[in-house]
């Protein structure tokens, strides 16, 4: 806990990171043309988008001052979803907040779980076994590509492609079937515990998702014949919010958003977690930054998602019989029936249930979500409850991105600027 | 590292038209497509062992008293205090009972940390889905409704000790 002290130097308004986040771009490239001749002109209007919009996604409130339909100001407001989700970690012990953590980034429960998994098992030094690894794997992969299915449809659906939303809601609820057969639920799994995951696959699902894996490819396909060439997706999305590769390092913005203004950083190459590095994939990048390329990268993100789910699958079923979970008396339940026969069994069981301690230290664990860099940062004092729980949301910053990049463009630019930045209020507000 | 190709309109796609069309064809071939839509009271969604519905109290082999000994893990265990326990006495072998045992079904969101907590096998997530009454206290089940005899759960349970099947290789401390 040392250093305490300088980080709250940035917060108070100092320099402390010895970095001005910069301000909007280049006018020339940036401001829309103005009409002279705009009655709308000359007079400024205060304009909320938001909380309500169905084009926030969610509960996100944007203040506006609009010249005509140009946009001059922009205040993001965030916190209407505020359930205080770190607070509530304190609160309710470590094991107790998974189910809690499905409902932070709604959109992919299954990724949260995963990262605060990592976070506590680094914490306690626990190895997930093999098997347990490529469960997670595989549920994660399946949850990114659900994720970016929804940026998808409901980027499109916003700037009025309406078959995309049905399209890619089709698709998403085959993943939802698939989450459904494996885990017994099609949101807020819960699936994943301390040391792995809460129960071994049914070997039965693996034909259903070798089936939807081979047919994933071609709906992508479709996805792209309908939007890549179309004219109006091209228009409202090609040189709209155009981040450039300084601007998202220095907004600390991550995933999609910073790989799409061609900077190579994914944390499950730069830092492999669950066993990354033995899956054979490749990140896509783009060169411009606009919201064309997020989507170009988002479209490629999923044709790697699956191919990673197909190796992971591979693994699956040639580890039948494999341990799912660590086999650690500190901190996993043992097995049922082990906890009917024997005295000490049943000990543990009290013990891990009333009282799951973890020992003295900080750990902080970030994955590869569909949004960016999640990152869960706990601390303990060694008793059953945490000292300290921080949730690292990505989709935060990239909130922070909409006011630079949205400064003097049309105000329904915002809409596919909003939709390409692809957050989830739940994570934001947490 | 694959950069990602920005593609360039063809003039067919700037003309407009002419996609219009064929983006037309694309979708309108969904209509002979097999339908996913499922009408849902009279179609329901398949539930399996797996499925983890409400959950609910298992029944001795009698029929008429609980397996549950009022232990209260599973009330400690729940993230959403669900659960309220009342222990009593009893004259059985096992000694202790619930007097109460509630389940406060707008609270409960169906984790399934109760199901592994309980070391008696008294709890088990149902494959029940639907919750629906017009008032709040209708909905605090009690175990008048929550109980079930063991046959009606034992898809759950074999599905509960064959998945969780772990820990074969060394011998444990028993």
């Amino acid at each position: 806990m040392s250093g305490s002290t300088q980080t709250f130097e940035y917060a108070r308004g100092g320099a402390g990171l010895g970095q001005t986040p910069p301000g909007p771009l280049d006018p020339s490239v940036a401001r829309a043309p103005r009409d002279a001749d705009d009655p709308l002109h000359g007079e400024h209007m205060q304009l909320n988008m938001g909380p309500q919009h169905p084009a926030t996604h969610g509960v996100l409130r944007l203040k506006l001052e609009l010249d005509g339909e140009t946009m001059l100001k922009i205040e993001p407001e965030v916190g209407y979803l505020h359930r205080g989700k770190e607070k509530t970690c304190e609160s309710l012990g470590w094991a107790k907040f998974f189910p809690h953590t499905d409902r932070l980034d709604y959109v992919q429960p299954l990724m949260n779980n995963v990262g605060y998994a990592l976070a506590l098992e680094q914490l306690a030094g626990i190895q997930v076994p093999e098997r347990g690894q490529v469960i997670r794997v595989l549920l994660m992969e399946l949850s990114r590509i659900a994720a970016h299915l929804i940026y998808l449809g409901t980027s499109a659906i916003d700037q009025g492609a309406v078959t995309m939303f049905f399209n890619t809601f089709k698709v998403r609820e085959d993943i939802y079937t698939i989450l459904d057969a494996y885990t017994g639920h099609r949101m807020n799994n819960t699936y994943v515990r301390i040391g792995g995951v809460f129960a071994d696959v049914d070997p039965g699902v693996e034909a259903l998702v070798r089936d939807f894996l081979a047919r994933m490819p071609a709906e992508i396909d479709g996805f792209e014949a309908l939007l890549s060439g179309n004219r109006i997706w091209f228009d409202r999305n090609r040189n709209v919010g155009v981040l450039s590769k300084e601007q998202a390092l220095a907004w600390s913005l991550t995933g999609p958003n910073l790989r799409g203004s061609g900077v190579e950083f994914d944390l499950r190459k730069a830092q492999p977690y669950c066993g990354y590095e033995q899956y054979d994939f490749e990140i896509p990048i783009g060169t411009l930054g606009d919201c064309y390329d997020r989507y170009l990268v988002r479209i490629e993100e999923m044709r790697q998602s699956a191919r990673i789910a197909t190796q992971a699958l591979e693994r699956l079923s040639s580890s039948h019989g494999g341990e799912f979970l660590a086999e650690d008396r500190r901190y996993v339940l043992p097995p049922k029936d082990k906890v009917h026969t024997s005295m000490e069994e049943l000990i543990f069981q009290f013990k891990i249930v009333t009282d799951l301690r973890l020992p003295a230290g900080e750990a902080y664990h970030a994955i590869e979500s569909s949004k960016g860099e999640l990152g869960f940062y706990v601390v303990s004092d060694g008793s059953s409850k945490p000292l300290r729980c921080h949730i690292r949301a990505p989709g935060l910053m990239n909130v922070q991105a909409i006011p630079p990049l949205a400064e003097g463009r049309l105000l329904s630019d915002m809409v596919a600027l909003i939709g390409s930045l692809d957050f989830v209020m739940g994570e934001v507000d947490r | 590292m694959v950069i990602v190709k920005r593609k360039e309109l063809s003039l067919a796609e700037r003309l407009y038209l002419p996609e219009v069309f064929r983006a037309l064809s694309i979708t309108f071939r969904a209509i002979f497509k097999k339908k996913v839509t499922r009408q849902y009271p009279e179609e329901r969604l398949v539930t399996t062992a797996v499925t983890r519905g409400q959950p609910r109290l298992v029944l001795l082999d009698d029929n008429q008293h609980l397996a549950c000994v009022s232990c209260g893990l599973c009330e400690i265990a729940c993230p959403a205090y669900a659960i309220t326990i009342d222990g009593a006495e009893t004259e059985r072998c096992i000694e202790r009972e619930p007097k109460r045992f509630e389940i406060d079904m707008l609270r409960c969101i169906l984790c399934g940390f109760c199901e592994e907590a309980c070391p008696k096998d008294a709890i088990f997530m149902s494959d029940e889905l639907e919750l629906a009454d017009f008032s709040r206290a209708a909905l605090i089940y009690d175990i008048e409704k929550l109980k079930r005899p063991r046959a009606a759960l034992q898809p759950r349970i074999d599905y509960f000790y064959g998945a969780n099947d772990r820990w074969r290789k060394r011998s444990s401390t028993s």
